[in-house]
């Protein structure tokens, strides 16, 4: 069994006497696409930021790729290959949509050059372009990221999470706010990236989850509720119960449940 | 110079409760408006030139306590209704805004009163016997009068509807809003009353400082260090934060020149600022 | 008319006035307006030093008087007390200036951007206060005035330093040459840096740049183009005083860069030119000048807080979506600022 992509050991977050993340360990294989879902205040944006280097654990351990990550800065953590997407889509408002491509690519080195023109790098202008082509904003390259469509700007995020080329992709709440033609070309876009990256994503909308996720971790105040393929987690008591007072979700888990 | 330490300790003390009132005012429209207030030492300076019109309108002084916040009160809330508002607290332009009117007020000042700085003559003349000093009275009195007005302001914060709109405002805008509070209006109130509690000061120090269009510029950084040492929001820390400052000034001159003194608060105030940003007095905030 | 070319002409306009202007100006006005003229191109450079931090980086400095002073002062103590000559002390006004930026920049730079503003106004007001009680050797708020050597030489050619055209040419050349770089600068893989910085802060270290080191090196760049300004000014006035250190003067900058159009390449120019040239005229009918550039301050907030040089971008931007819903589709290119 391979080193797995992501793994953590009793990560523990508090905030004030609120515990937002209890003796997390968690194990991700490579390879697949694991989403992670749970009642609102599960935790689970608190363990990506804990991920990222945003907040510092108060105890645990994080390991990438075997690779003890714990406490290291963000900007160390993007550069080791983690990238993640915000919940609240969060892209450059000033800088028109190339741009935006552009300064993730460049972000990687470490030394950014003061002086010469931006134009003239080749190999970043080309992968711009290929990026533009794939994400499809290719005619409004020129436009500020900020005058740009809700859908719009999660589809540069994710052609920004793609630029990158990340070794881990953690998508928090990618299609959250889409109209249903924009979540299936997000998720038609994730599942193309998927054969390439792993993936983890943090979803509310089932029937993105159950589409796409190869297995299911289920959080409920800090601490792993249930885990496994998407069968299981549709069978599983608990988790059904965990989402009491969530009609809309309870429906749709009944839905996998008979799908 | 046992003599001298003590009369410097006894007005660092004293200019520290009347600079609290200032300070206050600051930390009411930093706290809940997020507005570095450029302009506010000026707030200060219009509260003296106001207690001096009226001393040489009515020949009595004692209607410059009431003249000075009533009118700072509602020239504070015109501004913030027809500048800080339509900038809909852009902090950045309204640190601009506050520094235009800043020069707005000086040259104010200096058009309608002069540019020549004038004294008041204390309403209570004599000494008294202090710890072996011979004390003025009316700074004794000031100091006695800041202590009722701070007094009075957080009585206003507990118990009147505005000051308990400003608290709820100031610790969570949104729940405010959605419980019926009427945001907007607080912020124009608020900034009347910073306006407000700096004019009541300078009409208090008028006596004991000199009416001067340019009187603001040195009270502003005291002010400053006074909210970022007491903590940003947090009132009675900024109050605590005023009367240490201006004793330990006070105590430094005593042995040192005032620049020496001025220079010392500001690494002071550096220091809170580098190493414990959320004052030095966290506990006596609620 | 495309947009592009209006602003070639413009730019060719003003560079060709700009030349012209020690025969130009005594032959329409008074020979006074080419020191005035001479003085503006100095403090644009200050008001740059403000942009570059606040239009570009997002940090809103209220301190650059601070490097401006210690350009200013090592001019004038080089030669005043050092003996040094010309260049010698224009490095050392330059290098302090920007050795200052960065022991203050290390800890400014940590904080978040209300303390920040902050810290830089109180960095500046503890070394004016120092400046002021180190009176004999800094002359405090009265300054000193000193003398340079009346010859500058380079190579083999010699000029007269008290000669006001020479002054002029000599102020335009460094004040272009420092408009040059910045300009390079903000087109560079650095400047977009600075750009995702300031837009957001939080997605740049999520995407891998290091937002602290990254500030800091726009603050030492700041306190360069601060410190220049302060060398140019204490070689032309001959003068260096504390008064210049004071928050005041930084914070006319942050008006004038604001005014004119923050984050733009010529905003500073065009405020800082707007409100001298207000001064001068107002100043000799009316010496009530300052609350004239208290009002502007206060409408330009209001109603074009993106500043004259904004405003006139988003007309040009209007023209150019014209243009577009006219013609081919456009191409993609990468945006350089203007």
């Amino acid at each position: 069994m391979s080193e797995p992509v992501l793994r953590t050991e009793r990560l523990t977050k508090r905030f004030g006497g609120l515990t937002a993340v209890d003796d997390l360990s968690i194990s991700l294989a490579g390879g697949r696409v694991h989403a992670i879902i749970g009642p609102n205040g599960a935790g689970k944006t608190t363990f990506f930021n804990l991920v990222t280097g945003l907040l510092g654990p108060d105890s645990g351990r994080i390991f990438f790729r075997g690779r003890d990550i714990t406490g290291c800065r963000p900007h160390v953590i993007s550069r080791l290959g983690i990238k993640r997407t915000l919940q609240v889509k969060s892209v450059f408002p000033e800088l028109n949509v190339a741009d935006n491509l552009w300064i993730t690519r460049q972000a990687r080195h470490r030394f950014l050059h003061p002086f010469r023109s931006a134009a003239r790098d080749p190999e970043t202008k080309l992968r711009v372009e290929q990026t533009l082509e794939q994400i499809g904003l290719a005619d409004l390259a020129a436009r500020p990221a900020g005058t740009l469509s809700y859908g719009d700007v999660a589809m540069l995020e994710i052609g920004m999470a793609l630029i990158s080329e990340p070794s881990l992709l953690l998508l928090d709440e990618p299609t959250c706010g889409m109209s249903p033609a924009e979540t299936s070309r997000a998720v038609a876009k994730i599942r193309d990236l998927a054969r390439t990256i792993d993936i983890v994503i943090i979803e509310h909308d089932m029937d993105v989850v159950f589409g796409i996720a190869d297995d299911i971790t289920v959080l409920a105040q800090g601490a792993i509720l249930a885990s496994g393929s998407p069968a299981a987690i549709a069978g599983d008591e608990r988790v059904r119960e965990a989402y009491l007072g969530r009609p809309e979700d309870e429906d749709f888990m009944e839905e996998a449940l008979h799908a | 110079m046992r003599d001298t330490v003590l009369l410097l300790a006894m007005n660092g003390l004293i200019w520290g409760l009347i600079i609290a009132l200032i300070a206050l005012g600051l930390s009411v429209i930093f706290g809940l408006l997020d507005i570095i207030n450029i302009a506010h030492g000026d707030f200060f300076m219009v509260g003296t030139v106001l207690a001096w019109f009226s001393l040489s309108a009515t020949g009595n002084f004692w209607i410059g306590f009431i003249v000075a916040p009533l009118i700072g009160f509602i020239i504070g809330a015109i501004i913030q209704r027809l500048v800080i508002q339509p900038i809909h607290g852009v902090a950045a332009l309204s640190i601009v805004a506050t520094f235009g009117l800043s020069l707005i007020l000086q040259e104010t000042v200096r058009i309608t009163f002069g540019a020549t700085p004038r004294r008041i003559l204390a309403p209570i003349q004599g000494t008294v016997p202090l710890f072996g000093v011979e004390y003025e009275i009316y700074r004794l009195f000031a100091a006695a009068v800041s202590l009722a007005a701070l007094a009075a302001f957080f009585l206003f914060l507990q118990h009147t509807k505005l000051g308990i709109w400003m608290r709820a405002v100031r610790h969570d805008r949104e729940t405010a809003v959605a419980m019926g509070i009427p945001a907007q209006r607080v912020y124009v109130l608020t900034f009347g009353v910073g306006f407000a509690l700096a004019a009541f000061g300078g009409a208090v120090a008028a006596p004991i400082t000199t009416v001067d269009f340019r009187g603001g510029v040195d009270v502003l950084p005291f002010c400053f260090m006074a909210v970022i040492i007491g903590g940003l929001g947090n009132l009675p820390g900024t109050v605590a934060a005023a009367v240490l400052l201006a004793f330990l000034e006070g105590m430094i001159q005593s042995v040192a020149d005032p620049t020496v003194a001025r220079i010392s608060s500001l690494v002071l105030m550096s220091a809170v600022l580098l190493l414990r940003p959320q004052g030095l007095f966290k506990g006596l905030a609620k | 008319m495309t947009r592009r070319s209006l602003e070639i002409g413009m730019a060719a306009g003003a560079a060709a006035f700009l030349i012209a202007v020690p025969w130009l100006i005594p032959a329409l006005t008074d020979h006074f307006w080419v020191s005035v003229i001479t003085e503006i191109l100095i403090w644009s450079l200050f008001a740059a030093s403000a942009n570059l931090l606040f239009g570009y980086v997002g940090l809103l400095s209220f301190g650059q008087a601070l490097y401006f002073g210690f350009g200013m002062y090592g001019v004038a103590l080089g030669i005043d007390h050092f003996g040094l000559s010309f260049w010698p002390a224009f490095g050392l006004g330059i290098t302090s200036a920007m050795a200052m930026a960065l022991v203050s920049g290390v800890f400014a730079v940590r904080l978040s951007w209300h303390y920040f503003a902050i810290i830089t106004v109180v960095f500046s007001l503890i070394f004016y206060f120092l400046a002021v009680s180190m009176k004999p050797l800094t002359g405090g708020d009265d300054g000193i005035n000193f003398s340079l050597p009346p010859v500058f030489r380079m190579g083999r050619t010699v000029f007269s330093l008290t000669d006001p055209t020479f002054q002029y040419f000599f102020v335009l050349v460094v004040v272009s040459l420092c408009f040059f770089l910045m300009y390079r600068l903000i087109n560079s893989p650095l400047g977009k840096g600075f750009l995702a910085i300031r837009d957001n802060d939080l997605r740049a270290s999520l995407i891998g740049l290091n937002v602290y080191v990254l500030r800091l090196i726009a603050f030492v760049m700041a306190g360069f183009l601060a410190g220049v300004s302060g060398a140019l000014f204490a070689f032309f006035g001959r003068y260096a005083s504390a008064s210049y250190m004071f928050y005041q003067v930084s914070g006319e900058a942050v008006v004038w860069t604001i005014v004119g159009g923050a984050g733009t390449m010529f905003g500073p120019l065009v405020g800082t030119t707007l409100f001298i040239v207000i001064r001068e005229i107002v100043s000799s009918h009316w010496e009530h000048h300052s609350l004239i550039v208290g009002l502007l301050a206060i409408l330009a907030v209001i109603f074009a807080p993106k500043g004259i040089v904004g405003l006139w971008n988003g007309w040009m931007i209007r023209l150019d979506e014209r243009d577009a819903a006219t013609s081919a589709p456009p191409r993609l290119t990468l945006q350089a600022k203007p």
